[in-house]
């Protein structure tokens, strides 16, 4: 089992820096209707099933694709602390709120632990990701962290030239 | 976190920095492992042993020509990395930009109320 405290020491997976207070950041994140206005793709619309902002509580949306096709989502909290942290384990889900695998990719982690900070400084918020995959067998863990550092070393250039490799190779 | 000693995917195998660097060498072009090892600043049984793992999955393959064993890439085993790898930046890249944007339109709106009469 791995806990959060396994990640807090990591790289961080994301940061951005937002010209906005963290307060601001921190609801758009945590309330319903202000996550509706921006979590999931552009051009799907976000149903909120139930938002319950404690730890146990969980985050059950419904992400509606133009052509009408439905995908399922949650998070569960773990921790909750206004306006700075926000520790939450994120999935695919069932209507009903059962976590499921990803439709797409068999391979990809079935919960993801999510370690939200916000540092506010001159009125601007750094926002910072951590995490992983939790209760993963060791493919998944090898398949999280490979994708990851392969992210942080810039491995990316590599696998723009790839591209035209692999043109190469299909044809 | 060390990925389990038997290596047997795409995913594992370039989970070691040493591995992901010779793929990056080996995506400029064949190499010996010679080339690969002195690249690497690492002696040529160290090069050898991670060059025979990402073997073992698929992304290099190596041919004798003379005394020498020449490694190139197999740009094909990398797509499931390529794609996971991808669609991870996309998404979170996307996300941000829409969070982004979100908190811009908050912003100007209470600015709007705040605007004396």
């Amino acid at each position: 089992m791995i806990s959060p405290n396994d990640f807090e020491t990591q790289a961080p997976m994301v940061t951005r820096v937002f010209d906005a207070p963290r307060a601001l950041v921190f609801r758009a994140w945590t309330e319903a209707e202000r996550l509706a206005r921006w979590w999931g793709p552009k051009g799907f619309s976000v149903q909120v099933g139930t938002l319950d902002l404690r730890p146990g509580g969980m985050f059950h949306y419904c992400q509606r694709a133009p052509n009408g096709a439905e995908l399922w989502g949650k998070f569960v909290y773990h921790e909750v602390v206004a306006p700075e942290r926000l520790v939450y384990t994120s999935s695919f889900a069932d209507a009903d709120g059962n976590t499921v695998r990803n439709p797409w990719s068999q391979d990809w982690p079935l919960e993801i632990l999510n370690i939200l900070t916000l540092a506010e400084q001159d009125g601007r918020t750094t926002l910072t990701l951590r995490g992983g995959p939790i209760n993963a067998g060791p493919a998944e863990l090898a398949m999280f962290e490979a994708a990851r550092g392969s992210v942080q070393q810039g491995l990316n250039g590599t696998l723009d030239q790839l591209d035209a490799l692999l043109a190469e190779a299909s044809a | 976190m060390a990925p389990p000693s038997t290596t047997s995917d795409v995913f594992s195998a370039v989970a070691e920095p040493q591995r992901r660097a010779l793929v990056a060498l080996l995506a400029q072009g064949e190499r010996s492992v010679n080339e690969l090892a002195e690249a690497l600043r690492v002696r040529q049984p160290q090069a050898s042993k991670h060059l025979r793992i990402l073997r073992e999955v698929g992304l290099v393959s190596v041919r004798g020509v003379g005394q020498q064993r020449l490694y190139r890439l197999n740009g094909a085993a990398l797509k499931p990395i390529h794609d996971w790898v991808s669609l991870y930046e996309q998404h979170w890249n996307e996300q941000l930009d829409r969070l982004d944007e979100y908190l811009r339109e908050l912003q100007q709106e209470e600015q709007a109320h705040d605007l004396p009469e």
